[in-house]
């Protein structure tokens, strides 16, 4: 049992980091950004690409490396997010909302592709990988890499968390995400603003990749598809738009794919885990921790 | 303004319309397919194969075999005096895709078609290729649904899934394991053997089949699916999909404490299964699989050449590919033209052609007559032969 | 519109200069059947109708410029694909709910009538009356519990059922598991005629579209759109009305499951993926949401341009994405957008 709720937790975390940055900008500029998996993808092959450039390493320096590697990672998928919403999304934020969905999809397919046409459609392995020393905790076998793991995830996640909700940074984004236009009356710069949320969205989606890379160790060009639905799921379901919601819903959405594993077998799993969903959305349609806001007329 | 949406229209309908040009019309000469068997035109292969979606990556291990079989073949002066040229088509595993990819092959002449990968999408393309007289051989794709037409101009030259669970079951019993846990990735070729496989140990005495676990493909993490196999404390763990997930498995099923057999199916062998698992999690790892070219003679130079061709090592179905070809070669040859239904009774008569899989004959249902399954282990990170299961 | 969690209907025309611009498009003649927003004078009428002739003359006399069995197959496709953006257009244009799992129904209506077609040798056409009721019933299903639920929720759960429905079909043994049934017989053997049957049915069923559109129904699903509190106040039963959107786009995708089991012969899951879902919507927005006229173009788009691109073999999704960016921000609103709001 506690092995399940460990599993659930650990893939959780995952969900969780990508979720949000989906979360982030979907908050601000209302975008189902479905790019943001590739964005992930991206992080893993930068990752992987750095790695390569750096060179062999001897495993004692693995950790330290592989936490410089995903600083710089950070820095490039943050980069690449920043240039995607320059490219795709900044010219259609005045156009009707669903056309953003339209070049989301367009960029995700340019995202895999052109990855596929620069680095083949064969999978890649990391070259330096997160070894196993496991530990038994309460009957649950786990690994130290795997804390080490949830451990970069939830120090990232309460800096953002800290980040939106304690700085003026975070202010302005919550000002834009109430209402923009109020907003570039009061001084804020929109356009910077959004540009640094897409920025810190993809930075953490980036890392997640590398952690993936350098913990599962196989990387492939469609490698974000699906955890990018996974975490558009886990943000709604948290609420979204809502940063601890978005980490709650990630954290829930692994612990429902391990139990669904266990109840019925894995062939049945997703629709396991979005019938719950769906039941759950039904019974409080504004997630687990997203506010009941009146619609207005 | 006014005129934007007329001009994007008539563009596009204009290369809608002329997709593969003109004079083709319901009034023009109508040659749709008909390759005129003229002694300087080559004689073309088609390929349908995934190259793009979820299963992308296999596509071109299937392709670099085929030409590499080709460009050999053209080398010693091609077939009946022509040469050989390879055309591939997408089929992006997805039905509709396959049938125009197929569509697209029969408009450009093909006359025999080597490809084939996901079940699904190769089955709506066997009466399109039927009704345009063209003979298939299927390289990948094996599920039973594609014989049980009894379409005469479909030929299989993957081993089924019930050979390899035969064989499967056979090295479990010679291993004296007692509780086996079959793995699966939910796609009909990676359920049917697992499946059969369990039948096969429903006998009774021997090993008893515990549990059958189907995981998605694609993920990287199967933590919740080992958990639930290693709850019934299997002692022979045997995952009948591809090597992506199996490296995964095989990794993380050690990573979780297991340390009895894993044994994987023909789709997993692949020097990236090991690079993926790990050398230590890979060492002693079996698989059941056709000859490859280390254990057959007179193909060692085979990997080689693919090597040092593509820069890459070939992967899952390269052999199946590379076969594909040379035996449509043969029939070609043997039958004296391109013409479908010569080449389809030659096909029929082959009796001993040398193939990865072993000699060639057909069985009435035109699978092949012996799967050829042996038993492979990883021994210092490569796979080699354990047991040739005679 | 309103606060944090998102406007009322995704698919709402955002501020005021958002659709007003391409309102002035009177348009010349172009694709297919079908008109708008009703018609305010008689000669706006004909030239509407002119344009569905024009449309629908040129997929009646394409076979004549190019009948090669890959030509006719991918046409085939694009009607399809056409009809299914036109029932989408109904759930998403029309009536502004976000519909991220519209092949559900395309699946509901093709294993329906593939699976009785096979196990009880029924012939296509008499399967239609069993494809009609599973997929009203599936539009209920999926409709009845979710659509009190506003847009973005709305969404994930569609995508939800659709993924929902795909891996039961692929699961289930009735179903033919992942290789799915096949042997399904043809509605008529030649694939000049089942493409010329394939336009009749398309363009009646997008015919049919564009009249409920215009329908008193209709304008209670543009209303719900534009404010669904406000049509609640004005006396329109928003939840029924919703639901009649939905269950309309369900039996258009139910049909056009049907035309896809006999072109193809054979049903598998993998034609069911969220993936399909996204491009039947892609259709919809990059035509233009709620105009008859630019869905049709929009799928043809969709449908058709991979094929233009299979040439370029590796290269092709990749330019294919990078074209849907181009195209979007060239025309946000549309290549062919409906005629701004009802009349004032």
């Amino acid at each position: 049992m506690t092995q399940l709720v460990w599993n659930g937790l650990f893939v959780g975390s995952f969900y969780a980091l990508v979720a949000l940055g989906y979360s982030m900008v979907y908050g601000i500029i209302k975008l189902l950004n479905f790019a943001h998996g590739d964005l992930y993808m991206l992080g893993a092959f930068a990752g992987f690409a750095i790695l390569g450039a750096v060179g062999g390493v001897s495993s004692s320096m693995a950790l330290p490396l592989l936490l410089a590697v995903l600083l710089a990672t950070m820095v490039a998928t943050g980069l690449a997010g920043v240039a995607l919403e320059r490219i795709a999304y900044r010219p259609l934020r005045r156009a009707p909302r669903l056309s953003l969905l339209i070049t989301a999809v367009g960029a995700s397919f340019a995202l895999e592709y052109g990855m596929r046409a620069v680095a083949g459609a064969d999978p890649r392995v990391y070259p330096v990988r997160l070894g196993g020393t496991s530990l038994e905790i309460l009957g649950a076998r786990l690994t130290v890499q795997q804390i080490v793991l949830i451990g970069v995830a939830v120090l990232l996640m309460a800096g953002l968390n800290l980040l939106v909700t304690r700085t003026r940074e975070g202010r302005a984004m919550r000002a834009i995400a109430l209402d923009p236009r109020t907003s570039a009356l009061m001084g804020i710069d929109v356009n910077a603003v959004i540009s640094r949320t897409f920025f810190i969205g993809s930075a953490l989606a980036g890392a997640a990749g590398v952690m993936a890379g350098a913990y599962y160790g196989k990387i492939d060009f469609m490698m974000g598809f699906l955890i990018g639905l996974k975490a558009f799921t886990a943000a709604v379901i948290g609420g979204i738009g809502n940063i601890p919601g978005t980490m709650l819903g990630g954290l829930l959405l692994g612990l429902l794919e391990s139990f669904g594993t266990f109840w019925l077998g894995g062939e049945w799993r997703d629709v396991f885990a979005f019938g719950v969903l769906i039941l759950f959305l039904t019974v409080r349609p504004t997630g687990l921790l997203g506010e009941r806001v009146t619609e207005r007329v | 303004m006014r005129a934007t949406p007329l001009k994007c229209f008539t563009s596009l309908a204009v290369l809608g319309l002329l997709v593969t040009g003109c004079g083709q019309g319901l009034l023009g000469d109508g040659g749709a397919g008909q390759a005129t068997a003229e002694k300087d035109e080559p004689i073309v292969l088609g390929m349908l194969i995934p190259q793009s979606g979820s299963e992308a990556a296999i596509g071109p291990y299937m392709s670099n075999a085929a030409q590499l079989a080709i460009d050999e073949i053209n080398a010693k002066g091609g077939v009946l005096g022509r040469r050989l040229e390879l055309k591939t088509a997408d089929d992006a595993c997805d039905a509709q895709s396959a049938a125009a990819g197929a569509n697209k092959l029969v408009t450009e002449g093909i006359d025999v078609s080597v490809g084939g990968y996901c079940s699904g999408a190769t089955l709506p393309t066997l009466p399109i290729f039927g009704k345009a007289g063209i003979p298939m051989i299927i390289p990948a794709a094996n599920s039973q649904e594609l014989v049980d037409q009894k379409l005469k101009h479909v030929f299989l030259i993957n081993g089924t899934g019930s050979q390899q669970a035969a064989a499967a079951e056979k090295w479990i019993t010679k291993q004296g394991s007692k509780s086996v846990a079959l793995m699966h990735d939910n796609t009909s070729y990676s359920k049917d053997i697992a499946l059969r496989t369990q039948a096969l140990l429903e006998a009774p005495g021997g090993a008893e089949a515990v549990i059958t676990e189907a995981v998605t493909p694609k993920e990287s993490d199967y933590s919740a699916n080992i958990t639930n196999v290693l709850a019934k404390k299997p002692d022979f763990v045997y995952w009948t999909g591809y090597f992506q997930e199996g490296g995964l498995i095989a990794r993380q099923l050690r990573q979780a404490g297991y340390e009895d057999s894993i044994m994987v199916g023909d789709g997993s062998v692949s020097p990236k299964l090991v690079e993926i698992a790990g050398d230590e999690a890979a060492e002693g790892l079996y698989a059941t699989m056709t000859q490859t070219p280390d254990t057959l003679q007179g193909a060692e130079g085979w990997i080689e050449a693919y090597q040092k061709k593509y820069s890459s090592e070939p992967g899952p179905y390269s052999n199946q590919a590379y076969d594909a070809v040379r035996l449509a070669a043969e029939a070609v040859t043997k039958a004296g033209a391109t013409d479908g239904d010569k080449v389809i009774a030659a096909l029929e008569a082959i009796d001993g052609f040398s193939m990865f899989s072993g000699p060639l004959k057909f069985t009435p249902e035109h699978t092949l007559a012996n799967g050829g399954f042996q038993i492979l282990v990883v021994k210092d990170d490569k796979f080699a032969l354990q047991d040739a299961l005679k | 519109m309103n606060g944090t969690t998102g406007p009322t209907g995704p698919a709402e025309p955002t501020g005021p200069a958002g659709t007003a611009g391409p309102a002035g498009a009177t348009t010349t003649k172009v694709r297919r059947l079908g008109t708008d927003s009703p018609p305010s004078r008689a000669s706006k009428l004909m030239q509407n109708r002119w344009a569905g002739l024009a449309g629908l003359l040129i997929a009646l006399l394409a076979p004549f410029v190019n009948a090669t069995p890959y030509a006719l197959s991918v046409m085939t496709s694009a009607a399809i694909a056409v009809m299914l953006a036109a029932g989408l257009n109904i759930v998403v244009g029309y009536c502004g709910l976000l519909d991220l799992g519209y092949v559900a129904f395309f699946a509901v209506g093709a294993y329906t009538s593939g699976v009785l077609a096979t196990r009880f040798d029924l012939p296509l056409p008499a399967t239609i009356p069993a494809v009609l009721v599973a997929t009203v019933i599936a539009g209920i299903v999926i409709g009845a519990p979710t659509l009190r639920l506003r847009s973005d929720y709305l969404a994930i759960v569609t995508l939800g059922f659709g993924e929902i429905i795909r891996i039961t079909a692929n699961n289930l043994d009735v179903t033919g598991g992942p290789s799915g049934i096949y042997g399904i017989p043809h509605l008529v053997e030649s694939p000049v005629l089942f493409y010329y049957l394939t336009v009749v049915v398309v363009s009646l069923a997008v015919l049919g579209a564009a009249r409920l559109g215009r329908s008193r129904l209709g304008r209670a699903w543009r209303f719900v759109r534009e404010d669904e509190d406000a049509a609640e106040a004005m006396g329109v039963h928003t939840y029924r009305v919703k639901l009649a959107a939905y269950i309309a786009g369900a039996v258009w995708g139910g049909m056009a499951g049907v035309l896809f089991a006999a072109q193809l012969s054979a049903v598998s899951p993998g034609s069911f993926t969220f993936l399909s879902s996204a491009l039947v919507l892609m259709a919809v927005v990059l035509g233009g949401m709620g105009s008859t006229p630019g869905v049709v173009v929009g799928a043809v788009v969709i449908s058709i341009l991979p094929e233009i691109l299979r040439d370029l073999a590796d290269y092709r999704f990749f330019l294919f994405g990078v074209l849907l960016i181009a195209f979007m921000i060239l025309r946000p609103q549309g290549i062919w957008p409906a005629r701004s709001k009802e009349v004032p």
